[in-house]
């Protein structure tokens, strides 16, 4: 149960990869339909939009009304698409530094005087 | 089993002195070994008491699935502090095992999402993400890959550039994600352990920096690379109260690296403070585990001659 969960969840991150991969290679703003029948059409009408709007939410995607319906215009690619995905990620964990090893952490005020001072002495022994 | 079985619980307060001169006086590499193999011990010993406490609590508790002989007059003879202490132990060791549990499934959680996030991109050991905001981090899982910004590369010149990347592949070389996972557990085992994790934080951005400075062969790129990245990620400072806070380990990185290459000694020798304090924790280290083996054989022997057959 727990193991199919996690599978789901992981093939909604793949999708929006893909749908974003089409609407790519779409020669314009399109519909749903077109994004659905692009992908092979084994996906459900509501899943498609559903994926769409997550990629809007995500700044991905942009839409405009035409008609009855929206169509669909990329704004990222798949690597825009990564550093959306991994901002949400490390924007999501309060205390990030716990999990994550960054290259460097914060600066008190004071530290960004000490390492002002640092960096312009390293810079003027090197002259 | 006596007095013994509460020593491991206060013993790693023995650490507190060389969590804060190997910092500053080991080579970065033997620091983190020995402050985490430490702080792994007196973790162990401090929780394997904790178990030893609640046994002897729980045969108390009416109702409980222990032996009926566990809870013998002859058994509280010899088990004293059974009242207040072994009731105490169990609230204790729940809170120690669902914080550990917390640490363990909050790393595979981030590692799982973070590996999700980068699913469409091809598999190359740095993936760049076109992002102003300047970050970099080392993530550790069945493919190692650096993750990198291009607002933290635009403000680096290539000689820094490279500090960086070898840097983060140091973390991922040298297995630092395991020290630093160790010290967290340690520190939510015991919280006398805390400075040891504060501390391990530290020393493996040391390792990372001076294998990066090897790798570069120039300790001021690294310097420089780690000083620039600090000052372009300033964005959130850390609160701190104006005036009692220490230097950060961003700028006492930066010295460090400006300053004279640490010696590659592996143990400090005794008779200086660095020595006196690492003996200091090596003893510390061996009493705790010794208590905790005395208990436990005392314990497991009395229960055994209580358990009827």
């Amino acid at each position: 149960m727990r193991d199919q969960k996690r599978g789901r969840r992981r093939g909604q991150g793949e999708l929006e990869v893909q749908v974003l991969a089409a609407l790519r290679e779409a020669p314009e703003p399109v519909g749903t339909g077109w994004v659905r029948e692009r992908l092979g059409g084994t996906l459900a009408h509501t899943t498609v939009i559903t994926i769409l709007t997550r990629l809007l939410a995500k700044g991905a995607v942009t839409r405009e009304k035409a008609g009855r319906a929206f169509l669909w215009t990329p704004t990222a690619d798949e690597s825009g698409l990564a550093a959306l995905r991994m901002r949400r990620v490390l924007d999501g964990e309060s205390d990030r530094e716990a999990v994550l090893a960054s290259f460097v952490t914060g600066l008190s005020p004071q530290d960004e005087q000490v390492l002002r001072g640092l960096l312009g002495r390293a810079r003027e022994a090197e002259e | 089993m006596g007095v013994f079985v509460f020593l491991p619980l206060v013993l790693p307060l023995t650490a507190w002195p060389i969590a804060r001169l190997a910092e500053q006086r080991l080579h970065p590499r033997a620091a983190t070994w020995l402050l985490s193999a430490v702080a792994g011990v007196f973790a162990v010993c401090s929780t394997l008491s904790l178990a030893l406490l609640m046994v002897v609590g729980t045969a108390q508790l009416p109702g409980n699935p222990l032996p009926d002989g566990w809870s013998d007059e002859e058994v509280r003879d010899t088990v004293p502090y059974d009242e207040v202490a072994g009731k105490a132990a169990i609230p204790a060791l729940i809170a120690v095992l669902a914080a550990c549990t917390r640490v363990v499934r909050r790393h595979q959680r981030v590692r799982r999402q973070a590996e999700r996030a980068l699913a469409g991109l091809p598999a190359t050991p740095v993936a760049v993400l076109p992002d102003e905001s300047p970050y970099a981090y080392a993530l550790p899982g069945r493919r190692d890959r650096i993750v990198v910004t291009t607002g933290m590369l635009a403000g680096l010149d290539s000689a820094e550039r490279r500090a960086l990347f070898a840097h983060e592949r140091a973390h991922l070389a040298r297995r630092h994600h395991r020290f630093l996972l160790t010290v967290q557990l340690a520190a939510r085992a015991n919280p006398f352990l805390r400075p040891l994790r504060t501390a391990v934080t530290y020393t493996t951005e040391r390792w990372a920096d001076e294998e990066a400075a090897q790798a570069v062969g120039s300790r001021r790129a690294v310097a420089l690379a780690v000083g620039r990245s600090a000052l372009m990620s300033r964005g959130a400072p850390v609160a701190t109260l104006a005036g009692f806070a220490a230097m950060g380990p961003v700028p006492r990185r930066v010295a460090a690296l400006l300053g004279p290459a640490p010696a590659g000694r592996i143990w400090p020798p005794v008779f200086t403070a660095v020595g006196l304090a690492a003996w200091g924790a090596a003893m510390g280290t061996t009493a705790s585990a010794l208590s905790s083996a005395n208990s436990a054989v005392t314990l497991v022997l009395i229960l055994h001659a209580a358990t009827p057959v």
